[in-house]
């Protein structure tokens, strides 16, 4: 059955609009969490606030058991998904880069979004902050090309790396959820509050 | 008499539930489809929209930029823009709401200045912006939806991104604590 | 921590070791059997042998004629344009089509007519097909057999046939003139290489990213 568009029950003219629908219910619910608020989102890694935490591996976990059971139950083709393609060097490069983005802006461009829907001027100057990073690195590409490409691998997914089945994967990410999910509480009782 | 109007702007919903009604959307999303969710490409494509409308020739001959120009279709034209103007309007209504939507308004932690929070807001911004390039996504298209799809990539990019965060907290607390 | 918070971590719990011994559904999408039923009692498959030899004079490039016999007697003889795909190896060990196939058959907006030498296992690499959801599939009725006493040696009807026959008739002999009929059936006179088209694809790509 799934995914609906690319087997034809839906007609992919309606792909636009899915999206467009598909995203004010992320808006809603990423703001609705409180991730419009950059002090909120930077408290994870100060210990004050886990609703970052707490709200992404839920998602994550939530996503990966429902496709599984998807799968099982033959309403989607799992081998039809798009796959993020793997670039090792690249990747690391970057996220330790955007770690940094993060931790001076306190937001992630999908945050920053719902930051300047409802006013925040922060927000603002991180999405226009974005759109000059972005700018810089296509000037730049020519020199950077070299780590662009690095370490590629293709679209590999997590069970050809580690060898393990998506059902284990899944198994452990929701151990290691729970177990976070301890953990923050605890620190957050002992870390001073901050009034937001 | 006075009725005093109940300031909700503060409350938010259970991270918990936001978590599950996130990953729902992501399973629908994933099922309709057959990708996850993104913002940073929506960006990235009014970059490319930019240039390529103010300087064509430096567009078509720049590597980079000229990946994402393709002949029949205008580079805004994509799925992500779509929904990152989604993004907005939901985001909107939330606020709304919950009476969070109010007047341009800075926020900061009371220990640094409005202009402190603006310069590192910027900068913050430009990093995350060139670094979402290398990393082939933000925390919403390749961590979230990448590890929610079981890419190896989501899980990597999951683990750089906040990883690089806790590395660099220390060094600047004081913008938060 | 909180008391309400019991149920939905067991939920999760058990949601997750369900998911640990979940088998992996070696899931393939098939056509059901009452649909299948009903396709396969549907006549309108068969194609006539003329109208494959128009489709191979008109090079026709939408439509894909293949040959379902062992390769030993596609070598032998074939027709021209025509692909080998021998019903042994049409399928791999999961049950889907072979990957060696998957620039000729699937491809969206291709008409393909099967053939072998009678209609027997042409059929049946059109039921298998059919069956993975595959559409726009014929079979060439009676096959090569069929083939030699229309197309290559084509019989004048009797005098008092029916004008439609005659035109049939005039239709034929041009064709068999054109695949070198008139008696003998030899290889040489035959086009050497056979066309093979090789359409890319054209599956929607679904693409993503950030």
């Amino acid at each position: 059955m799934g995914p609906l568009i690319a087997n034809g029950y839906i007609d992919p003219a309606w792909n636009n609009v899915i999206a467009l629908l598909v995203g004010i219910a992320f808006g809603y619910i990423l703001e609705a969490s409180g991730f419009s608020s950059s002090r909120k989102l930077a408290g994870v890694f100060y210990g004050y606030d886990f609703v970052v935490l707490r709200v992404f591996m839920t998602a994550v976990m939530v996503a990966m058991i429902g496709l599984i059971y998807f799968s099982y139950m033959g309403w989607i083709d799992l081998g039809e998904i798009f796959i993020l393609p793997t670039f090792m060097t690249s990747i690391i490069v970057g996220g330790i880069i955007m770690g940094l983005g993060f931790v001076l802006g306190g937001y992630c461009p999908g945050t920053s979004f719902t930051g300047v829907a409802i006013g925040k001027l922060d927000a603002v100057f991180f999405t226009g902050g974005l759109y000059l990073g972005i700018f810089i690195f296509s000037m730049i590409f020519p020199w950077v090309e070299k780590i662009y490409y690095g370490g590629e691998q293709g679209p590999v997914t997590v069970m050809e790396t580690f060898g393990i089945s998506r059902g284990l994967f899944a198994f452990l990410f929701v151990i290691a959820t729970l177990m976070a999910f301890f953990v923050a509480s605890i620190v957050k009782k002992k870390v001073k509050n901050i009034e937001l | 008499m006075q009725t005093i109007k109940e300031d909700r702007s503060n409350q938010y919903i259970n991270p918990y539930f936001g978590g599950v009604l996130l990953g729902l959307l992501l399973l629908i999303t994933i099922f309709i489809t057959g990708r996850g969710l993104g913002a940073s490409g929506a960006v990235k494509s009014t970059v490319v929209a930019t240039v390529e409308r103010v300087a064509p020739a430096y567009a078509q001959d720049h590597g980079y930029l000229k990946k994402f120009i393709s002949d029949d279709q205008h580079p805004m034209n994509n799925w992500l823009v779509f929904e990152t103007v989604g993004i907005f309007i939901g985001a909107f209504l939330s606020g709304l709401f919950a009476g969070r939507v109010k007047k341009f308004r800075v926020e900061h932690s009371p220990k640094i200045s409005v202009k402190t929070r603006i310069i590192f807001a910027t900068l913050g911004g430009m990093l995350f912006g060139f670094g979402s390039q290398f990393g082939r996504g933000c925390t919403s298209g390749a961590a979230l939806s990448g590890t929610a799809t079981f890419a190896t990539a989501g899980l990597l990019s999951m683990a750089m991104i906040f990883g690089g965060g806790y590395l660099f907290a220390y060094f600047f607390r004081k913008l938060w604590i | 921590m909180n008391k309400t918070y019991f149920f939905p971590i067991v939920l999760i719990v058990i949601l997750g070791i369900g998911a640990l011994f979940l088998p992996e559904s070696t899931y393939t999408e098939e056509v059901s059997p009452d649909q299948l039923f009903l396709e396969i009692n549907d006549p309108s498959r068969f194609v006539t042998t003329e109208q494959v030899a128009r489709a191979i004079i008109e090079g026709d490039p939408t439509i894909l004629i293949v040959d379902t016999r062992s390769s030993d007697q596609y070598k032998a003889f074939y027709l021209p344009g025509s692909v080998n795909i021998p019903l042994e190896e049409l399928v791999d060990s999961t049950g889907k089509i072979n990957e060696k196939w998957e620039n000729y058959l699937g491809i969206e907006g291709m008409y393909t007519a099967f053939y072998s030498n009678g209609d027997v296992c042409a059929d049946q690499v059109w039921v298998l097909c059919t069956r993975l959801g595959i559409k726009n599939l014929f079979v060439m009725k009676g096959g090569l057999n069929y083939w030699v006493e229309t197309i290559l040696r084509p019989k004048p009807p009797a005098q008092t046939a029916p004008s439609e026959e005659f035109a049939l008739y005039d239709f034929r002999k041009g064709a068999s003139m054109y695949f070198g009929g008139g008696g003998a059936i030899e290889v040489e006179t035959q086009i050497a290489e056979p066309i093979t088209p090789i359409r890319k694809k054209k599956k929607r790509v679904i693409s993503g990213g950030c």
